[in-house]
This record gives structure tokens, C-alpha cells and sequence, in this order.
């Protein structure tokens, strides 16, 4: 249908309709969240494991063995690389030589091999751009050295976020997603492992995205 | 619509009384639903934050043609393609074109009420193209032939024994009757649906006006799947569901999840803000978003425009305890509950769906949990004062519920039907349950009992509180 007579039969439904103000603010929901600092970081642990999720506080300097632990809790069966996204590259060093430890093999695709290197391996690892404390979310955000698969297809996902990254609740996480409108396709805030309950209410980790959810908050 | 042509409420709600599991099943799922919703507003403001999501959103509706207006104009500023559709047959034809136009044959969706309202599915198979449901539940219903029982757990009244049969039939092996074993073997099939599929189709949980961008709200991570990997993306929203600015999604988000599922935020909030950017790795070249009216925009006029606030939560069904008793199937309709009571038959024309409005006990649980405060109850009453006005005093239906407005209206009547019931249950009442009654309230407990009449009635319970002190 054309678009203005669209529009124009909806502005008659509604002729002589007063619009309620929106609210300036509202009382706490249920993903409102105060932590800041140290008290933060422990929101997000306790928030993201009470989801099925695995968090973990490293000082820089144990990055690579909290690596090595990351890639040794792969699931049985799963392909022994894992893909890197180019956006954790300040912690490069640190990544191979804990995925060297663990045994597997660090794959930095062309741009054009992303997909089926990411199908094919046991781990994305990728950074994010915050994390919310009450909910234990980190932000994904796609982009030149983001590919979206690389946390999608893998059957664990590695995420590293600077533990000074962290938002209190998911309200203040909106203006920041609302300024990657202009810079990213698609961001996504990832709460735990892909899941379902669908056959007997009984809750299935691995429903289509990763089964194994592991976020890093480097201190 | 969904198995309904044809029959009545009533006859559907017979056949479905008949499936002990199935309402066994249903009963388990809504009950852990809202023991989840109510534990997480456990401590908050649940009237304070209503109070707020409702203003948002008729603040929207009541400026809809301008937020509309900005949300495509700014889609189209990131690469969105928006197209308003009048009607089911617009949106329909929109799609099957556009998969004709790029000879796609497989399409590979995630859960959307709206597409079920319009039958997507059915005008692209009718085209010759495969869709592929790929919520776990939805794809098993899917597979049965069947029509979801459950806004959030489509196949709630299939057993673990009769998927693992369903699956290994369809697929010609022996599979496990376990759940983790079978939604493995489920991830596998569709995992390569989504690589191969040229079209990914989903819903739109909510628009945001400001940018252009919307969200679809999934735990299995679907919807992201189905919105990341096929080169063309077409999303299908209801022209209600948008927002002025990200700001109320911190608000909306989280009142559509927890009243849902009872957390505050689902595995993925998956943001689309266009197609793949230069320089993006990955994501679909074209992202579509099909508008719908479909007889919106005449309820915004009329008395029941609040229905349009309706975030698609379930939670009125969760505390329905006729939707408890007959399930998704039982209202034939792809609205069930009582949200799809009042809505149905406002969509749809009454005379194709009048008899939904009398599907309620109007006992108001649903008005108390919605999280944008709709009147369902109120607009129950309000379509069935419509129905009946068509009727007339002859119907003795009429009749009765007349007799019985005009004695509850005066307190010496309404105390006098109160002792009327508890002496009139006294031969029928076992264990505080009455499982038997005389015609006509046989029509009820053949299905179902009916709480006895308490002994004591609240009014003397109350007074002697009060003396009490
Ligand atoms: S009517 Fe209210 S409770 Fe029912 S689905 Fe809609 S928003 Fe949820």
C-alpha cells in the first residue's frame, strides 16, 4: 500500500487523540542494577552464572592460563581450533599461548572464510563492548573485526571485556546501543548460552548458538 | 485461521478436554510461567512500572502515523527497505515476490505471531517455497502438523516419547527419548537450514522510531541466526509494536521478558539496524521490514484501542484458567487466551470469532499481571455487551446474566445469592471441590470442578477482622 495513504488512515483513526507524556522515569525492573566498581564485577559473575554461564575475573597477567582453562572445558567432540576475532588483538599474545597450552589451534580467517571456519570450530572468541552488571549481558558488536559468526557457530564462545566496561543495569546500556545505530548492523546483548525448554519444560543448553558461554572480565 | 474454520469454540474445547496430557502439560507450563513472573516483581513497584510501560505505549499509539513515519524514514537512512502493508494478501504477496524475484526456495524463520496471523507459511508453500520453522517448538509442532499450544512453549502438550518418535519417523533413525539428545539432533538439522536458507523471515518484538532499528527477543538464539546468516532478512511487525527511542526499551525490554519467563532478559536481544555494512565481515545484504495494518488501525478508534498496547508477553494466559483447561488449540484462533479473546474477534470480524469473548470466567486474573495494564476483563464484557445487544432479552442467556447484574448490584440481593450457592452446593460439594453439578452447570463440570463456595463468606470473614481488631 502506498505509504502516505498508510500513514494518513491512521492519523484519521486517531484524529482528536491527546498523547499521555511519556514517564521521565520509572521505578527499578527487574534488570535494574546499581553495582559499580568491585561490586560490579561480582553482580556480573553471580547474574551470568545463575543463567549457565561461566564468568571469571583475570588480572592481565593470567589471561593465558584463564585461556588455557577456557579451551580445556571444551565440550567432548568439539573441533580443537578456535576462531579469533580480530577486535581481541591487544590480548594476542596472551590467546595463542593459552590456546597452545590447552591444545588448540588459533584460526584468524579472511574475511571470506569466516563462516565455515566458524562452523567448523570448537570456539569464537571475540571481545565486547560492555557488559551489564544486574544481568550478567555482554554487548557483541559486529563490525570489520567483529564477524557475527564468530560467536554464533562455534560451539563455545569466549568473550574478553575490561572489567571497567561494566554498566550498572540494562537502562544504561540503551544510549550506547542507541549510538551503534550509525556504526554496527546488528549488535546483541548475549545473556549465558543459547537455551531452550521446549521438550518438557526441561532447559537444554546448545539450542542453536553456543552450548558453553565463558566471559573474561580483565582486570 | 489455525484449524478453526468451521467450528465453535465449544466443539474445539470438547476435543480438547479429551487430551488429559495435553491439559496435564499446559497446566505444568503455566504454573511454572508465572511462579517465574511473580518471583522476579517479588520487591519491585509491579503497579509503578506498569503505570509507566502503559504510558509509553499509549503515548505511542495515540502518535502512531508520526512514530510510524519516522521509523521507516530512518530504516531507509541505514539501508532498511519498509513497506506498509494494508492487509494479510499485501504482506503475503510482498514476500512470496520477493522470494520470486531471487528464485529462493528455502526459508529459514524464527517465531513470530504475526506471520502466523497472516499465513505466511501458508502462502509461500502454496508458492512453492520450503519455510522452516526454527524455535525448537515450533519446528516440532510443524513437523506434526499441529498448531502451537503455548505462546512460549509451542509444543508443551507433546511428550518427550512422542517427539523422539516424531523425529525418528521424519528423519528415518532411531532417536533417544532425551530431551538434551533430541534438541541436539534438532540443532543439527536446522543448523543447516540456516546456512542454506536464501531468505531468513522473523518477527519484530519491538521498532524503535529514532533509528530505525528493532529487536527480536530469543533464548535458543534463532531469531539471531535467521537474522545473521541468509543473505536477505525480512522482518514482519504489527504496526503497534514500535517505540519512540532505545530509553523505553530499558523499560519495555525487560517487562516483556520477565512477564513472559519470569528473567529479566532473554539468552539474545538481537538489534538490527540495517543491512551489512561496508566493511562488515558478514550479515544479510537486504533487510526488509513489512509494516501491517490488518485491521489495526480501525481498533484505534474504537473503544478497545488499549488492546494495541499488547507486548505479546502471555502472561494473561499463564493465569487463565480457561486457557489452563483447553490450551492454545482449544480457542482455534492464533491469539489464544485472554488477549486472543478480545483481540481475535476485533482482527478477524465477529462473526467469524463472537464466541470468543464468552471463553472467560471473568475472574480478572489477567488484568492484574499485564504489564501494560490492559482492561482485558473490562473489554471481554465490553464485546460480549455488544454481541448480546445484537440478541435481545429473548436469549436466556441474556436473561440470566441480566437477572444476575441487577442482583449483585444491590447488597441485600448479592449477600442473598451468596447463601442461595453455599446451601444449594451442600450435596454436591466433595472435599471442597464440585465435580458434578445439575444442568446447566453440568456444562461446566463435565470439564472441569468448580471450587466449592466458601463456607464463610468474605464479607463476615472481613467484619470479624475487623471487630477482632
Ligand atoms: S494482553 Fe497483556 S498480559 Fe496478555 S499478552 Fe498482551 S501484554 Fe501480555
Amino acid at each position: 500500500m502506498d505509504r502516505t495513504a498508510f500513514l494518513r488512515q491512521v492519523r484519521g483513526e486517531l484524529r482528536g487523540t491527546r498523547a499521555p507524556e511519556r514517564p521521565p522515569a520509572w521505578p527499578a525492573t527487574p534488570a535494574s542494577g546499581s553495582a559499580r566498581g568491585p561490586a560490579a564485577v561480582l553482580a556480573f559473575l553471580e547474574a551470568l552464572a545463575g543463567v549457565g554461564g561461566v564468568g571469571r575475573a583475570v588480572a592481565r597477567q593470567a589471561l593465558a592460563a584463564a585461556v588455557t582453562a577456557a579451551a580445556a572445558a571444551l565440550p567432548e567432540g568439539a573441533g580443537r581450533t578456535a576462531v579469533v576475532a580480530p577486535d581481541t588483538d591487544a590480548w594476542r599474545e596472551a590467546i595463542d599461548a593459552g590456546l597452545a597450552a590447552a591444545g588448540v589451534e588459533p584460526v584468524r580467517p579472511a574475511p571470506d572464510g569466516w563462516r565455515e571456519a566458524a562452523a567448523a570450530a570448537g570456539m569464537g572468541i571475540t571481545s565486547a563492548a560492555l557488559g551489564v552488571a544486574s544481568t550478567g549481558s555482554v554487548l557483541i558488536v559486529p563490525g570489520p573485526n567483529t564477524p557475527r559468526v564468530a560467536g554464533l557457530l562455534p560451539e563455545a564462545h569466549l568473550v574478553l571485556l575490561p572489567a571497567d566496561q561494566l554498566v550498572p543495569g540494562l537502562e544504561e546500556a540503551m544510549p550506547v546501543l542507541a549510538s551503534l545505530a550509525d556504526r554496527s548492523s546488528a549488535p546483541v546483548l548475549v545473556t549465558g548460552p543459547s537455551r531452550t525448554s521446549d521438550i518438557e519444560m526441561v532447559t537444554v543448553f546448545g539450542a542453536h548458538g553456543p552450548r558453553r558461554l565463558e566471559v573474561l572480565l580483565i582486570g | 485461521m489455525t484449524g478453526a474454520a468451521g467450528s465453535s469454540f465449544r466443539e474445539r474445547a470438547e476435543v480438547q478436554l479429551a487430551n488429559a496430557r495435553m491439559r496435564a502439560n499446559v497446566a505444568v507450563a503455566v504454573d511454572q510461567r508465572e511462579r517465574g513472573r511473580r518471583a522476579i516483581f517479588d520487591g519491585l513497584d509491579h503497579a509503578g512500572l506498569v503505570g509507566a510501560a502503559q504510558a509509553i505505549r499509549d503515548h505511542t499509539l495515540a502518535r502512531l502515523d508520526r512514530y510510524l513515519g519516522e521509523f521507516a524514514r530512518n530504516a531507509e537512512a541505514r539501508g532498511t527497505k519498509v513497506f506498509f502493508a494494508a492487509d494479510a494478501a499485501e504482506a503475503v504477496g510482498y514476500v512470496r515476490d520477493l522470494l520470486a524475484a531471487r528464485g529462493v526456495r528455502l526459508v529459514a524463520k524464527s517465531k513470530s505471531m504475526v506471520t502466523e496471523e497472516i499465513e505466511l507459511n501458508r502462502g509461500l508453500a502454496e508458492f512453492g517455497a520450503e519455510v522452516v520453522e526454527t524455535d525448537l517448538g515450533e519446528y516440532l509442532v510443524q513437523l506434526a502438523g499441529e498448531a502451537p499450544s503455548h505462546i512460549t512453549a509451542p509444543a508443551v502438550h507433546m511428550s518427550r516419547g512422542e517427539i523422539a518418535a516424531l523425529l525418528s519417523r521424519r528423519h528415518g533413525r532411531r532417536l533417544p527419548e532425551d530431551p538434551e539428545a533430541l534438541t541436539g539432533f534438532v540443532r543439527g538439522v536446522l543448523r543447516e537450514t540456516f546456512l542454506a536458507a536464501g531468505v531468513g523471515i522473523s518477527g519484530v518484538n519491538f521498532a524503535v522510531a529514532e533509528t530505525g532499528s528493532f529487536v527480536t527477543v530469543t533464548n535458543e538464539g534463532n531469531g539471531r541466526m535467521v537474522t545473521s546468516l541468509p543473505p536477505v532478512h525480512v522482518a514482519i511487525m504489527g504496526m503497534e509494536r514500535i517505540v519512540p527511542s532505545f530509553r523505553d526499551l530499558g523499560l519495555m525490554l525487560p517487562m516483556l521478558v520477565a512477564s513472559s519467563v519470569g528473567r529479566p532478559v532473554t539468552a539474545y536481544l538481537s538489534f538490527v539496524n540495517g543491512p551489512r555494512r561496508p566493511g562488515e565481515v558478514d550479515g544479510p545484504e537486504e533487510v526488509h521490514v513489512v509494516v501491517l495494518d490488518n485491521g489495526r488501525s480501525a481498533i484505534l478508534r474504537s473503544a478497545y484501542r488499549s488492546v494495541l498496547r499488547c507486548i505479546r508477553c502471555g502472561a494473561c494466559q499463564n493465569v487463565c484458567p480457561v486457557y489452563r483447561q483447553v490450551g492454545g488449540h482449544g480457542y482455534g484462533s492464533v491469539y489464544a487466551g485472554p488477549i486472543g479473546a478480545v483481540v481475535t474477534p476485533l482482527l478477524q470480524g465477529r462473526d467469524r470469532a463472537g464466541d470468543l469473548p464468552f471463553a472467560s470466567s471473568l475472574c480478572g486474573a489477567c488484568d492484574e499481571v499485564c504489564p501494560v495494564g490492559i482492561p482485558l476483563s473490562g473489554h471481554l464484557l465490553g464485546l460480549r455487551a455488544d454481541a448480546v445487544r445484537g440478541k435481545g432479552l429473548a436469549d436466556p442467556e441474556t436473561a440470566a446474566w441480566r437477572a444476575w447484574a441487577a442482583a449483585w448490584r444491590r447488597p441485600e440481593t448479592y449477600r442473598l445469592t451468596g447463601l442461595v450457592a453455599r446451601l444449594g452446593q451442600l450435596p454436591l460439594a466433595r472435599g471442597g471441590r464440585i465435580s458434578r453439578a445439575p444442568f446447566p452447570l453440568s456444562r461446566w463440570t463435565g470439564g472441569r470442578d468448580l471450587p466449592a463456595a466458601a463456607g464463610e463468606t468474605f464479607r463476615a470473614r472481613w467484619e470479624r477482622r475487623l471487630r477482632r481488631g
